[in-house]
């Protein structure tokens, strides 16, 4: 993802000024979230913001201050003087006399119903929040794997690009005559002027960890080694390192990492360039 | 004072936290409503009201949904906006323009408003016409960018990369300052 398009789209700055629908404000914290930038730019924004505005602006008048502080008066002493008011020990107790008690047992019951219709609510609702978050996340994944599929796709458009603007010879290369494995196949596609070489694997077995299916160009002077090649990629184009001339191309297996020169007892498949 | 200690504070109703917060902000507050609604008396009343929510309303406040700043601010811009389009004031045909909150502030009893009216035209120095009028529409008038957008047939890609860069001169401008 583009992100210094994204910064600069001013999307941050109605974000701050409020002005963004909840969908575009939950698309801003969760890109925030996984791009430091993203987050650097918003605060930068902010303290603009902030100093923009108090040097901008005027004091508020003491009366008004005043008027504040006696407004929130209540909220500070409740907090501040949370003192139980305690039953002098004089208070007589009324006993509840008959005719009120089925009203008393009757919104006893009335109560223990609502807490518990309170509790159920409290439970779904964290449990909803819970699924909220959950999404969250969910989305911040999807955001990165779009744009791993993104890259993935610019990869195999421009590959595409080659392919149809290139002269690319296709050497099929064949495991029949070898001992290794018969039915392997894989193609080569060389554009001999770009000096470009790709391989589809077709089929070939899976090798274990210690060994590495190597890539040979076969030109005048001798085999040259032109890359690894992942047996797990069926049908996608890997491209290998360049070759100005060959007169075949083949694959051995080598040991981790492939070799200087190709182990020709262990040679897959071959196929040369008609 | 780290924010979360400030919210902190203010949640558990802390009468010196809530000072604090006064001291610190009610000043850009103030700004945010004053450039909005014109009359002092009003404007001061809806500062009232808004830092009271504010207080108030402080367990509302989601930490992830953006800095505290940006919360309160956002509240004073709508009260303030409400209020502006409330019939309480009068729609005398009066514009606020940048040239009337300047000359507000200097026509205002006492020094220290004097100078700092003059930081106004200070930090809107270098914006160039189309920064200034999204400034003036947006920050003074209370217009969303898409009420801009509309009323002067701006497309809306263009509001927002103007509202980017009048920020970025502030920004400057802020840092010069």
């Amino acid at each position: 993802m583009d992100i210094q398009s994204y910064i600069s789209s001013g999307k941050l700055e109605l974000f701050l000024l409020g002005e963004l629908t909840e969908r575009e404000r939950e698309e801003v914290l969760s890109l925030a979230k996984i791009y430091p930038e993203i987050q650097r730019e918003l605060d930068e924004l902010e303290e603009t913001m902030f100093a923009f505005d108090t040097m901008s602006g005027v004091a508020p008048s003491q009366e008004v201050k005043d008027k504040i502080f006696a407004t929130l008066e209540n909220d500070f002493i409740l907090k501040e003087a949370p003192k139980p008011t305690a039953v002098p020990a004089d208070a007589k107790v009324v006993p509840i006399s008959s005719p009120w008690k089925p009203f008393a047992i009757a919104a006893s019951i009335a109560a223990i119903v609502a807490s518990g219709a309170a509790f159920y609510y409290a439970d779904k609702y964290q449990e909803r929040n819970d699924q909220f978050t959950a999404l969250l996340q969910d989305q911040s994944v999807m955001a990165d794997n779009l744009n791993q599929v993104k890259q993935e796709y610019q990869e195999k458009d421009s590959q595409l690009d080659k392919m149809i603007a290139g002269d690319f010879k296709r050497v099929e290369m064949r495991g029949e005559g070898f001992e290794m494995q018969k039915d392997a196949k894989v193609d080569v596609f060389w554009d001999q002027n770009a000096q470009e070489v790709f391989i589809a694997v077709n089929t070939l077995n899976e090798l274990s960890d210690e060994f590495d299916y190597q890539l040979w160009a076969i030109g005048d002077g001798g085999p040259v080694g032109i890359g690894l090649v992942n047996s797990g990629e069926k049908l996608t184009l890997q491209q290998m390192e360049a070759v100005a001339q060959a007169g075949a191309f083949a694959i051995t297996i080598e040991p981790k990492g492939g070799s200087e020169a190709p182990t020709l007892e262990k040679l897959v498949v071959l196929g040369e360039v008609t | 004072m780290q924010e979360e200690q400030l919210i902190a504070g203010l949640r558990a109703k802390d009468r010196k936290t809530t000072e604090y917060l006064y001291d610190k902000y009610s000043r850009a507050l103030y700004a945010v409503i004053s450039r909005i609604v014109f009359d002092k008396d009003i404007a001061e009343e809806v500062f009232h009201d808004s830092f009271v929510k504010i207080t108030r309303k402080i367990d509302h406040y989601e930490e992830s949904k953006g800095r505290l700043y940006t919360w309160m601010a956002n509240i004073c811009r709508n009260s303030a906006i409400d209020k502006l389009r409330s019939k309480e004031i009068s729609q005398s045909g009066k514009t606020n323009t940048i040239d009337d909150f300047v000359y507000g502030m200097e026509s205002q009893s006492g020094t220290q408003e004097h100078i700092d009216g003059i930081g106004v035209r200070e930090l809107m120095i270098d914006l160039n016409d189309d920064q200034k009028f999204i400034v003036e529409y947006i920050y003074f008038k209370g217009y969303t960018h898409s009420e801009v957008s509309e009323e002067f047939e701006i497309p809306l890609g263009t509001v927002k990369s103007r509202v980017r860069a009048a920020i970025q001169v502030l920004k400057k401008n802020v840092a010069r300052i």
